[in-house]
Parts: structure tokens; sequence; C-alpha cells
């Protein structure tokens, strides 16, 4: 029973830090049409930026402030320099992520190695929860994860640049003869996507292993959330990401890993098949 | 159309080329290096008809596939899995793995022409994903990870003299002429009305559906196609390499053939083996001088498709149809009148 809760909990956190990631991925879908095979290594790329700012300046806290901020120059760097040029060839811009892709994972690498390496949890207790020990560094990780998508939420409702943004979502030509920048837009969009993976990056960096080919296995997942919450439906991807790990770790208590990931898989393709607007279309704006 | 005829004198005069370059090689390559060439001539082959695969789905009717990885590998599991497990003979295991490969696609393209666009490259990963992790739990049948290795059954039998691809010539050419004869069936087929009809499908799916085409039937049949090239090429690479492996299903085999057929020239029917020669070139050669090679070809796939996104065939083709089209239209007026009457 014990590892079942521990399971369960262990979802909900990779919920909650996959969820991050996944928004970002959603975003990028959603207003520039790009279905960005690279978010993994953006992901991936955190987790090496924690780990290369620990090593020189020892703080953790540290790496949670910069990586997010050289994400989001990554992003809005790649984003003029590669998409924009090709932003009309849907076709064009997958490939050109995917080479993006096998850039990122060769650069890193090139500079950290090809060995995976352990980043240790800036917090070392353990708290008891549900009769087991657990690492209180987990419970931080979830909470800033939480506390970032509340914060994304609250930027893309409330503010100036946050209703930009849903315009452009909503319609393109409208919110260009508004006077809105959209080809800003843009780039900022796809810098913040780079931006909260990178985040998510580093607040996994501790819990997973800082290896270059940790954005393989992630990519899949963000997927499975972004459509199974539905297209560019950024609620439903949060409580998608969080329902499918949650869901995922208690199968894997009693079954094979893999048999978790191949019946997620199958929830997917079902979505897609059946409600590709998600299955949250009509219950959220 | 002027331009379409020199395309059409372009794309033979390079096909022919390619043709004898490799029909040749098993000779030439050892005279000028060494002979370990030939067999990567053969993987050449061998992975252009993956990249084929793919560029008859996007370069052909205008879909996006990013998991023909997965007909590949149950191409290779049907010839591996019919030698080892049901003992079957060369001629019936290679036969199995291409049907195998063709009705694997037949069975989840029904299911994944219904998408377009977008959701159609993601369903076709997210099919290959489900077959690699099942792939990867069987592992009774499939070897999972370390795969599942064979002995070869030889072609044919005369009492004590036998023939199959234990001999390097024999093997280099089964693999030419199936290669071969699979580019020259796709070649037909996309000079037929219905691969006329793809193409109408590629350019506007609306149009080609109010005209009268059967955009879905269409579209599947060109899957199903696409599926018996992925399926040919993995049971080709079984025979190849003795073996199969859940690994060639993995979404990096699919995006990797569709790096080769995009970077080749995606819509040419030689771009996918020019691509796929030049990117296995620079894995073979260039990575014995720099470990991170990848880097590079990272970067060839981002500049072609910002700067030839047609390819390198598509590049060479519209270069060579520029230059005598100038001379021409200075000359003679004829093709106007030509071009109205069409």
């Amino acid at each position: 029973m014990e590892i079942v809760v521990a399971l369960a909990i262990n979802g909900l956190i990779w919920g909650l830090i996959i969820a991050l990631i996944a928004l970002g991925l959603s975003i990028i879908f959603g207003l520039l049409d790009v279905i960005n095979l690279a978010h993994g290594d953006f992901f991936m790329v955190g987790t090496v930026l924690a780990w290369f700012i620990v090593q020189y300046t020892d703080s953790f806290w540290l790496a949670l402030l910069i990586a997010p901020v050289i994400g989001l120059l990554f992003g809005a760097v790649i984003q003029r320099v590669i998409i924009k040029p090709i932003q009309n060839a849907a076709a064009l811009t997958i490939v050109a992520t995917f080479g993006l892709s096998i850039i990122l994972q060769e650069g890193v690498r090139a500079t950290f190695g090809a060995a995976p390496k352990r980043l240790m949890p800036p917090i070392e207790a353990t708290i008891p929860l549900f009769g087991i020990e657990y690492e209180l560094y987990r419970i931080v990780a979830a909470a800033i994860a939480l506390a970032c998508l509340i914060a994304f939420f609250v930027f893309l409702h409330r503010t100036k640049l946050g209703s930009w943004m849903r315009a452009v979502r909503h319609d393109r030509e409208t919110a260009l003869s508004l006077g809105i920048p959209v080809g800003q837009i843009y780039t900022i969009t796809f810098a913040i996507g780079f931006g909260i993976a990178a985040l998510g990056g580093v607040v996994a960096a501790p819990i997973t292993t800082v290896d270059f080919r940790s954005g393989i296995d992630i990519l899949p997942f963000c997927f499975m959330a972004v459509i199974i919450g539905g297209l560019g439906n950024l609620q439903g991807t949060a409580v998608a990401a969080v329902l499918l790990a949650f869901l995922e770790g208690i199968i894997t208590a009693f079954a094979d890993p893999v048999v978790a990931r191949i019946t997620s898989l199958c929830l997917m393709s079902a979505v897609l098949l059946f409600r590709p607007q998600g299955i949250f279309a009509g219950a959220t704006a | 159309m002027m331009s379409i005829n020199m395309q059409k004198i372009v794309t033979l005069g390079l096909g022919g080329l390619i043709f004898l370059f490799f029909a040749a090689a098993p000779v030439l390559l050892p005279l000028v290096t060494n002979p370990f060439w030939v067999s990567i001539a053969a993987e050449i082959l061998i992975w252009s008809l993956l990249a084929a695969s793919v560029n008859l789905l996007l370069g052909y009717t205008g879909l996006l596939s990013f998991g023909q990885a997965l007909y590949f590998g149950v191409g290779m599991y049907g010839v591996a899995i019919g030698v080892s497990k049901f003992g079957l003979g060369f001629w019936p295991a290679f036969g199995l793995g291409i049907f195998a490969g063709t009705t694997m696609a037949a069975i989840t393209g029904t299911l994944a022409v219904r998408l377009t666009w977008h959701y159609f490259a993601i369903i076709t990963v997210v099919f290959s994903l489900i077959f690699y992790f099942i792939a990867l739990t069987l592992k009774s049948l499939t070897g999972g990870d370390d795969g599942l290795a064979f002995s070869l059954p030889p072609m044919m039998t005369w009492g004590d003299w036998q023939i199959g691809l234990t001999d390097p010539n024999v093997q280099y050419y089964f693999v030419f002429f199936v290669v071969a004869a699979c580019f020259l069936l796709m070649g037909v087929v996309l000079r037929s009305p219905f691969g006329r009809a793809l193409v109408a499908i590629r350019e506007n799916a609306d149009r080609a559906e109010l005209v009268g085409f059967n955009v879905y039937l269409l579209r599947l049949t060109s899957f199903i196609f696409a599926g018996f090239l992925a399926g040919t090429a993995g049971a080709l690479f079984a025979l190849f390499g003795r073996y199969a492996s859940a690994s060639y299903m993995f979404y990096h085999v699919s995006g990797e053939a569709v790096v080769w057929a995009i970077v080749g020239g995606a819509g040419t029917l030689l771009g996918p083996i020019i691509g796929t020669g030049l990117l296995i070139l620079i894995r073979e050669e260039l990575s014995l001088y720099w470990d991170h090679y990848l880097l590079l070809v990272g970067a060839i796939v981002i500049l072609t498709v910002r700067f030839a996104p047609r390819g390198i065939a598509g590049f060479v083709i519209d270069l060579v149809a520029k230059l005598p089209a100038e001379h021409r239209r200075k000359s003679e007026n004829r093709p106007k009148k030509r071009e109205a009457a069409e």
C-alpha cells in the first residue's frame, strides 16, 4: 500500500512539472502552429543549465532564477533565426525542430558529456507522509511547479502581454489590424515556451538524472498531455498532464511501467481520432 | 510546359547516373577504396527505400508521417520471426516481412488517414510508439531491446550447391535489384492517373474532393503503398543484418527518414536516395574524425529547410531547368501557345 501511495504522489509531482513543460509546447502550437519536436530538449537544456550553474555558483536557487532567463533568450533567438523564415510551411517547421533537437542533444553531449550525472537536491530533509518518509524537496518541487503554473495563467489573463498573446491566438488578422505587434508576440511566445520548459528542467533536475537524452522520454509524455487536454487548450493541458502522470504512477504500482505507457498512448490515439479537440473542450473556454 | 520536360530529362539523367553507379559499385568501389564501402552502398540503398516511403506521403500526398519506422520494424520482424520461429525459407520469409509491413500499414492507415497535417503527424508517431513499447514487452517473441538474431536460410539449393546472401556479391545485387524495382514501381505509379490524383490531393484536398476524387481512399492507398516500401526496406535490412530489433521502430528512426527525404528533396523521385546517400556518407566518414558530426547533420537539416525546401534534387532540377529556359525564351515564342493549349 505504501508503494502505491508513493508512486501516486510521485506521479502527481511529475504531473505538475510535466504540466509546466507541456504548457510551453501547447502555447507554441496554439500560437505559432509549430509542432515542436525539440521541446523535450528544451527541458533537457534546463536540467543541464541547472547542473552547470550549481557547479559554478553552488546555489540551486540561483539556477532556478538564471536558467529560465537563458532559456528565454535561446527561445527568442531560435524563433527569429530558424522558425520565422519558414513560418508558413507547417511540414518544414516540424522538420526544422527535429534538426534543432539533434543540434541541442549533440551540443549538450559535446559540452556536458555523454554520461548522466546526478544533481543533489538543495533540501535533503525528509518528511513523514502517509506512513512513508518522503523527500521534502519533491514536495517543494511540486509547490514551485504549481506556483509557476498559477503565475503563468495570471500572466496570460491579467497582463497586457498575456491578453495580446490570447488575442493573436484567437484571430491573427484582427490582432494585427488592431496594432498588436504579432511578429514580436510570436517571438515572445516561443521564448516563453523555451523558458518554462527550462524552468521545468531546473525543478526536475534533482529528481531525475541530468542526461543529454532525457528530452527523448519527456517529449511523448508532453504531447500526450497536450493532445488529451486539447491542442491549444492550456488549462486542459495542465489538468491532463497531472491526471496522466497520476494514472501512470498508479498503473506502475501494479504493472510494468511500459504497460502504463502503452495505456496512455492508446488513450491518446483514441482522443486524437474521436475527440481531436481534447477531452475538456466545451468545459473550458 | 518547357520546365516540366526539362525536369523529366534531368530526372532521367540523374536516375541513370545513380543506377549506373550503384550497379557498378561492387566492382568500382574496391578499386578506389576499402571494400567495406560496398556494404555501405547496400545500406544506403535499403534506407533510401524507407526515405522513399516518407517521400511518397510527404512529397506526393501531402501527409507528413513521423512513424514510417513502424512498418520498417514490422518488416524486419516478419523476416526474423518467419525464419527463427516458423522455420521459413528465404523467399517465404522475405514475403512475410513485406506482407507484415504492408498489413500493419493497412490497419493503422485506416485510422491515421482520417486525420491530416499536425494530427496525422502526431498519430503516426503515437502508433509507432505503441508498437515499439509492445515489441519491447513481448521479449519472448521479439527479443526486446536486444533484438532477435537468426541464421540466414539459402536462397536456392541444388544438391550440395547453394546460393545465398552469405556471398557478398549476391547480397549486394539482391538488395540492388529489389530497391531498383521498388523505385521503378514508384516511378510508374506516380506517373499513373492514381499518382496524379495524389498530387492533386497534395495541392488542395478540398478541390480534389469536389472534383470527385475519394480523398480518404486515395490517401489510404498511398499510405499502404508507403507501408509496402518501408516494409520491404525493413525485410531487406533484416536479411542484410541477420537480425531484427525493436529499436528500429523508435520515432528517431522515422525522424531520420524524414530528414533524408527532405534533404534529398521531397516531391522528387530520386531525392530520397540522394539525401540518404549524403547523410549516411557523412555518418560513416565524418564520424571517424569528429565525434559530434550530428551537429553538422542538424545544421544541414535546418539550412535545407530554410534555403532549399525542395532539397538537393529539387535545387538541381530547378537550376538545370532554368539555364536553357532563358536561352529559349529569347529565340522562340512557341511555348506560350502550347501553354495556352494545355
